[in-house]
């Protein structure tokens, strides 16, 4: 029997043998499903930043046409003394959905992705009441791409694989089987090229489907690169487990000992290792408490209240200039504008520490990851797709700053009671969404994926030198 | 005979080291699980009373303020964490843990902890129910794939039948060394319990005693099921490496695959809305026909100013013995309440259908059912937490009602000038919350208890009838 004819059969198998045709066929439709529902999501993501840009540019359109009026004359001043509050300037800011939210959702689905940023919000509550998420939905985790791609995918491989070589020799086959021109090398790899070219395939075209399906109106073009790199985790991850796979086959085990000893890697990669390294993470570096937070932000908050009248007066030392007596407008809008800038310049700091904490654990996880490929695939993952922890945090540091830049810009008015003018209002700056770029994705990717690829070689290598040696063993038997 | 088998079962477990391993690996991390947790619950317990202390504190001496700015202010309502949360914390990061008590508005549960975790805790979590849940089955399957297949395999059976060994005495036997084995398990979850009894838990769960007699039986059951399951594909199929494939397969698919697809689904067919739509509706529903300047709005405020009048047989808003702005603010509130009860019970019940869909999915998965009903018995289940919500938002009203009572009542002619002062913020009363009795709990999950009975029925009969099967086909061969 010659490798062509093992190719062919294997063909027919996958056709005919009823329980591979229903796992791959299973596979399919798991890929398929998770492809669709993050297409559903991703647009989900994209209608949510629209209509609410949307809201707040209709209400920033409103705001400016009453100054608008004012200033040309429409409207007399003192009919609309509330026509360019600076108090009431805002802004919003919304984080993009991932380039490939559709196929790894990540940290997305927890996350804040829309904020007003107006003054009378203090920096803790930037973000406003986004966590109506259903909880159930957000404990069991996303059915993604990702998911069938981590877990299902080398379960898959393992049923599909685990007995290629023993089943004939439990029958007593192998030794028929090796008498024709053929090596055992060449048996295990002509099997499995079969089986798993078929898992790779269906891999392959879910992702494709994806692409198209899950763009949401944004250009396939700019989703092309990061997919480049989602399959090239994909295929780096795939590999691996094609690697440990023969690796295990090559032990020369009883087909259940094969299978256990896989479904333990299995376990061990997907669920033992992440959990264990997520508690440790998590153990080693605890972020500061949310409630004492939370308490801390009070506190300030109703100390500035409080002291109201000195903190006014130590900001009319500071800034003799503001001392203007243009008072039109009510004292508790400076009062609300004082308190609030006082619980941000208190609460600032504490946010820092959290990001520092979620960086140290980045930091413990980016080395330790390495020991759970799963973990070291998903993080990729989420890189690829824009959904990963570090953007988020960023993009919440960023609205943070950019509420600063905007109160800083508007302070005197405030204070002053005075007006914005028209020009100073449109030459205020407007939140711009920051998108992942290809090459920080694929800085951040290389390392996993060369691992990756070289543990598939380590495991390769020692896999063909025990099939070798197997052979050999069998031929001297 | 039952007992000889019993022995011959144990003797053999022991010198397989592959079931030592497993033992001692489960076994390991259900400890680093219990510990986890208890450290988990232990921080958050602590953390919530200091913030409770905060509070109270903080609230007490904001010195003079209108008693509506300070309804503005307000205070928070802390979900208490069960100390059975140590065993369990079910949905507890996912759902909030404070919720902000504020005039005008019903606002959800924030600060989340899952917000704070790092991406790959959505992978896996340590806990001891997780390792219950996941691995007790799993060393189960180990235990007993092999159970029949491999007498028969190894021709032990038909000698076990020619010694006059009843079919339901190897049974028996098999499943009773099996559950033996998985019983040395129990150290790990009797250190949780005893790490629970020492949490700082204020608000103590009712009849703590009888829910964790409960949760155990339904780990019994649960682990019971997958024993007799293992048993019964053992005793039906050819091959124990089969058996193995098969029960590996089945596992992989009810205890990871299915929970995640299930909430998939739940959700996709009954999804929540989208933050930003839900904290709209809230604000657009509850304030604008009440304070807004439509007819509507004007109409509604005529009314109350009507009533008002007629109720105190005066003709003008400056007759009138009350603060008329309190009573204005209260009225704006009763008219708010029955909006948030429409809006909060459209969501909950968006969660709640979405829970009843992913029970559904316990007919093939028994994970699920146990999932429901361990949370629900730990208290940290969707249940607790609405409860919680609930009797937070009925104190938020009857406090919002007071602090206006006040402005009514004393508040004369003064409008929104009149200031309380800290007399009067330390006579308020704090927010109790006593957690739903078991009855309550037991009414929610009577379904779930029924799946995992069946599937423990179900699963008894498999096993009983498959052996029996089993010596039929051996003894015919």
């Amino acid at each position: 029997m010659s490798v062509q004819a093992i190719t062919a059969q294997e063909k027919r198998a996958l056709k005919s043998e009823p329980m591979q045709l229903f796992l791959l066929v299973a596979f399919l439709l798991a890929s398929l499903y998770a492809v669709l529902q993050g297409s559903a999501y991703r647009q989900a993501q994209v209608d949510v930043a629209d209509s609410f840009t949307a809201a707040q540019e209709d209400r920033n359109t409103a705001w400016r046409d009453r100054l608008v009026a004012v200033e040309n004359g429409t409207t007399a001043p003192e009919e609309d003394r509330w026509a360019g509050l600076a108090m009431d300037v805002s802004f919003p800011a919304t984080i993009s959905p991932g380039p490939l939210s559709d196929l790894a959702h990540g940290v997305s689905d927890v996350k804040p992705a829309t904020s007003r940023v107006s003054l009378w919000r203090s920096v803790d509550r930037l973000f406003g009441n986004y966590q109506v998420q259903s909880p159930i939905d957000t404990a069991a985790g996303a059915f993604d791409l990702a998911f069938v791609i981590i877990f299902i995918m080398p379960l898959l491989m393992i049923a599909l694989s685990y007995d290629v070589l023993s089943e004939d020799r439990e029958l007593g086959r192998l030794g028929l089987l090796l008498s024709q021109p053929i090596s055992v090398r060449q048996l295990v790899t002509a099997r499995l090229k079969v089986r798993f070219g078929a898992v790779a395939a269906i891999v392959l075209i879910a992702s494709l489907v994806g692409l198209f399906a899950g763009s949401a109106g944004q250009d396939i073009g700019t989703r092309l690169p990061f997919m480049g790199l989602w399959l090239l985790v994909a295929a780096a991850y795939f590999l691996l487990w094609t690697a440990t796979i023969v690796w295990a086959i090559s032990l020369n085990l009883k087909g259940e000992t094969t299978a256990l000893l896989l479904a333990g890697l299995w376990i061990v990669n997907g669920l033992v290792g992440p959990a264990s390294l997520s508690a440790a993470a998590e153990s080693l570096y605890p972020t500061p408490s949310r409630l004492a937070f939370l308490s801390e932000a009070r506190e300030a908050s109703a100390a500035a209240y409080k002291s109201q009248a000195d903190i006014m007066q130590g900001m009319l030392l500071d800034h003799p200039d503001l001392t203007a007596e243009n008072y039109s407008i009510p004292e508790y809008i400076r009062t609300a504008f004082l308190v609030t800038k006082t619980v941000d310049d208190s609460v600032v700091p504490v946010l820092s520490k959290f990001d520092d904490v979620q960086a140290e654990r980045r930091r413990f996880l980016s080395k330790l990851q390495f020991a759970a490929p799963s973990v070291l695939t998903l993080q990729a993952f989420n890189l690829a797709a824009g959904t990963n922890l570090e953007r988020h945090i960023a993009f919440e540091k960023s609205v943070r700053d950019f509420k600063q830049t905007i109160m800083e810009s508007v302070e005197g008015k405030v204070l002053v009671g005075e007006r914005l003018s028209l020009a100073e209002y449109d030459a205020l700056p407007r939140y711009n969404t920051q998108n992942p770029s290809v090459s920080s994705v694929l800085g951040s990717v290389a390392l996993p994926i060369l691992f990756l690829l070289a543990l598939s070689v380590f495991l390769g290598t020692i896999a063909r030198s025990n099939l070798d040696k197997l052979q050999n063993h069998l031929r001297e038997t | 005979m039952i007992k000889a088998i019993i022995w011959k079962e144990l003797l053999q477990y022991r010198r397989d080291g592959r079931i030592l391993a497993v033992l001692f690996i489960t076994l390991a991390l259900g400890f680093a699980a219990a510990f986890n947790g208890w450290s988990m619950v232990e921080s958050q317990q602590r953390e919530r009373q200091a913030a409770v202390v905060s509070d109270r504190t903080t609230w007490d001496n904001q010195g003079k303020k209108n008693p509506h700015s300070a309804a503005h202010f307000s205070r928070y309502a802390f979900q208490p964490t069960s100390s059975l949360s140590v065993f369990d914390p079910g949905l507890t990061g996912f759902m909030g843990s404070a919720i902000w008590l504020e005039a005008h508005y019903r606002d959800p549960a924030t600060l989340r902890s899952v917000e704070d975790a790092v991406e790959i805790q959505r992978f896996a979590r340590l806990t001891p129910a997780w390792i219950l849940q996941v691995f007790a089955p799993l060393l189960a399957i180990l235990l007993v794939f092999a159970g029949i297949a491999a007498e028969r395999e190894r021709g032990t059976l038909r000698q076990v039948m020619s010694s006059g060994v009843p079919p339901q005495h190897l049974f028996v036997g098999k499943a009773i060394a099996a559950l033996c084995i998985i019983a040395l398990l129990a150290p790990s979850v009797v250190a949780a319990v005893a790490l629970a009894a020492n949490t700082h838990d204020e608000v103590g769960l009712p009849s703590v005693g009888l829910r964790l007699t409960c949760i155990v039986l339904a780990y019994m059951l649960y682990i019971g099921a997958f024993t007799f399951a293992a048993i019964g594909i053992s005793a039906r199929v050819a091959k124990s490496k089969t058996a193995l494939v098969v029960l590996v397969g089945f596992w992989a698919t009810s205890v990871i695959f299915v929970p995640r697809f299930a909430t998939d689904v739940g959700s996709a067919l009954s999804p929540a809305p989208a933050a930003a739509d839900f904290e709209a509706s809230l604000s657009a529903e509850s304030s604008t026909p009440f304070w807004g300047g439509s007819e509507e709005a004007q109409q509604r405020r005529a009314n109350v100013e009507a009533e008002v009048l007629e109720r105190y047989g005066v003709d003008k808003i400056e007759d009138l013995p009350i603060n008329y702005d309190g009573y204005l603010l209260q009225a704006s509130e009763e008219f708010a309440n029955g909006v948030f009860d429409r809006l909060y019970n459209e969501l909950w019940g968006a969660y709640e259908t979405q829970s009843d869909i992913v029970r559904l999915f316990s007919v093939v998965s028994p994970t699920l059912a146990l999932g429901n009903i361990s949370s629900a018995l730990a208290g940290s289940d969707l249940y607790a937490h609405r409860h919680f919500a609930d009797s937070a938002e009925l104190f938020r009203r009857d406090f919002v009602k007071l602090l206006n009572e006040e402005m009514i009542q004393n508040g004369g002619q003064d409008g929104y000038g009149y200031m309380s002062d800290n007399d009067f913020w330390q006579q308020n009363p704090d927010f109790s919350y006593t957690p739903p009795s078991i009855g309550a709990v037991l009414s929610n999950i009577w379904v779930d208890i029924l799946v995992l009975l069946g599937w423990a029925i179900t699963a008894f009969l498999i096993a009983s009838r498959g052996v029996r099967f089993s010596f039929k086909q051996e003894a015919m061969a």
